[in-house]
């Protein structure tokens, strides 16, 4: 049974949908509206998605109040136990990955990805999952670079 | 026959060596990655589309057109033997092919799923090689008006048709419309809602839009709720991969019924296979002779909504490639592609690049069959594929959704972007808003919006011109009753389950 209402995560998002309709109808204003030949500028189009986000987002919000949006599947078992520590874990791994790749090149930064993702899905051999890595990377970054011609960052490893 | 001449000269370009060789690399990839656990089509493809960044455009599309059919074999295979569909439109064969698979009736299932999938997208094909130059002689017809008007469809029907509520099909309509407006306006070269980052000046770009959404998103998900679920198991697959006498007897009506189906209904602007698959299956359920077998693994089941499935790809091609329409998120994928090399499809396409449209389309034939040859004697090798373990499988998934947000331009901003548009995915997965309209928003909102404009230039600032041309209004009017009609059905619903 659904227990909290309103739920707070539909609260969220319907809030935030009127949030970023009321930003676009905002920063709208700053687009100055050039109505030369076509008799439309391009305030309009902003004009119609920001009302739209504003409306949408009232509605789902009036759907969230009284007793949630139709469908949901927010009483499963596995909804009910979430584990943000795993999603936090990605999180720093994908965070981690942008601020290395540029500096360490790709087979590094993608390494620590992979067995960070890894490590948050649960596995308990990390050795095991850097080998799996380093191959998997190095196997991508050459065909990338060398059979498809991506440039990809080479890191302290130099060019092969 | 004038198509047949086109055709013809397709195949001279379909059969050289390197357009060979993508084609099958196209459609090997495709099964590969298509075929792992919870990644569907639009996904194959953004992940895949780095891959093609050098190629010439001819190449590259036969290649992306080999992904797309090799996505979509390899996810009937995860949906018979793991109950994992990737993808609405393989739900239907995961009903019967799984429970099929548990009775060690593998072999027969993946055999009508593949030789279905080839029958269909065969037929198919010369139906999307007949009605092309027809739909190209309307869509040269067309007015900006008419344009604005069917892409007012298409919004709308995707937002209607997928997912289980009109306001949260909307909701992702009008994110994706955002998520198109920021960047330079096209008219008038102003910059929209980019926050004063130079980055965003070129607009989002679909693959970190893709595959934030599909991969980060899912990601995200699975590890957050899902991970502590004992992983599906992989039936396995004991008889070979072939049909008895019976099983083609009773294989080959539902090839063809589901054909029908899905032919048209995936070339109107319907949300793709869902509804054709659905529809297969209740027909084949209602005609079959074994009625007793439906839910316990009725090779109808499976035959029908697979080949509707296959057919339905090959009919969103027709709006796509004759009107520039994605109906899709897949196809709202391969249309930017085409836009990547600076390619509009549309009627024009075909009187410029007749060798590129011909010859992709010459390639579809012959993908089809290397698909038959990759997943009649070779799907035990990707089978072997559904076995990977879960940490592995998602850290392998993120490796390459970084490669492709990271490789667009080298800058680690897009890799921001990508985990930003990845929470993003990750709510709507959690709340249940669909996430195609997103894609279909973003990419075909800018295009609405150009040609909104242009028709108001040409009428000078009448609006009425939206409604006084006949097609148009048609149009509008075929709109308003996908809106509304959902609306009057759950008002009667609801006034019947009160009493």
């Amino acid at each position: 049974m659904r227990l909290r209402f309103p739920h707070p995560g539909e609260m969220f998002i319907s809030l935030g949908l009127v949030a970023l309709g009321a930003y676009v109808l905002i920063d709208t204003q700053s687009i100055s509206e050039t109505q030369n030949y076509s008799h439309v500028g391009p305030r309009l189009f902003p004009h119609i998605v920001g009302n739209g986000l504003i409306l949408l987002g009232s509605v789902l919000a009036a759907q969230a109040l009284p007793k949630g949006w139709h469908n949901v599947p927010l009483d499963r078992d596995a909804t009910n136990a979430p584990d943000f520590q795993a999603a936090g874990m990605i999180t720093i791994a994908v965070l981690l990955h942008m601020a290395l790749i540029g500096m360490a090149g790709f087979i590094i930064s993608g390494i620590l990805l992979f067995t960070l993702v890894a490590r948050a899905f649960g596995s308990r051999r990390p050795v095991v999952d850097l080998g799996i890595a380093a191959v998997l990377v190095s196997v991508v970054y050459f065909i990338f670079s060398y059979a498809l011609g991506l440039e990809l960052p080479n890191g302290p490893l130099g060019a092969f | 026959m004038d198509s047949l001449d086109s055709l013809l000269s397709g195949f001279a370009v379909a059969l050289t060596l390197k357009n060979l060789m993508w084609g099958f690399l196209g459609v090997t990839l495709g099964t590969a990655v298509g075929v792992l656990p919870g990644v569907g089509p639009a996904l194959t493809i953004s992940l895949l589309l780095p891959a093609t960044a050098n190629v010439e455009p001819a190449g590259a599309l036969i290649m992306f057109a080999g992904i797309y059919y090799g996505a979509m074999f390899g996810g009937s295979t995860t949906s018979i033997l793991l109950n994992t569909p990737g993808e609405s439109a393989s739900i239907v064969t995961a009903i019967e092919g799984y429970k099929m698979a548990q009775r060690g009736q593998a072999g027969p299932a993946l055999a009508t799923s593949a030789i279905g999938s080839f029958v269909a997208g065969t037929l198919a094909t010369a139906l999307l090689t007949l009605t092309a130059p027809l739909l190209v002689a309307v869509a040269l017809m067309f007015g900006p008006a008419e344009y604005f008007a069917v892409m007012v469809l298409a919004f709308s029907t995707v937002s209607a048709v997928l997912g289980s509520s009109l306001t949260r099909g909307l909701a992702s309509l009008f994110i994706g419309l955002f998520l198109g407006l920021i960047g330079l306006d096209s008219q008038t070269g102003q910059a929209r809602f980019t926050m004063g980052i130079d980055e965003l000046l070129d607009g989002i770009d679909v693959v970190i839009a893709a595959v934030g959404l599909f991969a980060v998103g899912e990601t995200l998900y699975v590890a957050t709720y899902l991970n502590r679920q004992p992983p599906a198991r992989s039936e396995r697959v004991r008889s070979s991969v072939w049909m008895a006498a019976s099983d083609w007897a009773r294989s080959w009506k539902p090839w063809l019924r589901g054909t029908l189906l899905g032919f048209p209904l995936g070339a109107l602007p319907a949300g793709g296979a869902e509804i054709p698959t659905f529809l297969s299956y209740a027909i084949e359920k209602k005609l079959t002779k074994y009625p007793e077998e439906f839910g316990n693994g009725a090779i109808e089941g499976v035959a029908g909504p697979e080949a509707a499935n296959n057919a339905s790809s090959a009919g969103t091609l027709v709006p796509l490639l004759t009107l520039g329409l994605p109906t899709t998120a897949t196809a709202a994928i391969i249309l930017a592609a085409f836009q990547r090399y600076g390619l509009q499809p549309g009627p024009l396409l075909f009187e410029n690049e007749p060798n590129l449209v011909w010859g992709l389309i010459a390639s579809m034939y012959i993908g089809n069959v290397f698909l038959l040859i990759l997943n009649l004697p070779l799907v035990g090798i990707w089978v072997r594929l559904l076995s990977i373990p879960r940490p592995l499988l998602y850290a392998g998934i993120l490796i390459f959704a970084t490669l492709g947000a990271y490789g667009l331009r080298n800058s680690w901003f897009d890799l921001a972007l990508l985990y930003i548009i990845g929470l993003l995915g990750f709510l709507m997965r959690r709340y249940d808003m669909p996430v195609a309209p997103v894609i279909i928003g973003m990419i075909l909102g800018p295009i609405a919006e150009t040609q909104f404009r242009r028709a108001l230039a040409i009428s000078q600032g009448d609006l009425t011109v939206f409604v006084r041309r006949p097609i148009s209004a048609a149009i509008l009017a075929i709109t308003l009753l996908v809106l509304v009609s959902p609306l009057l059905w759950r008002a009667a619903t609801a006034r019947r389950s009160d009493t």
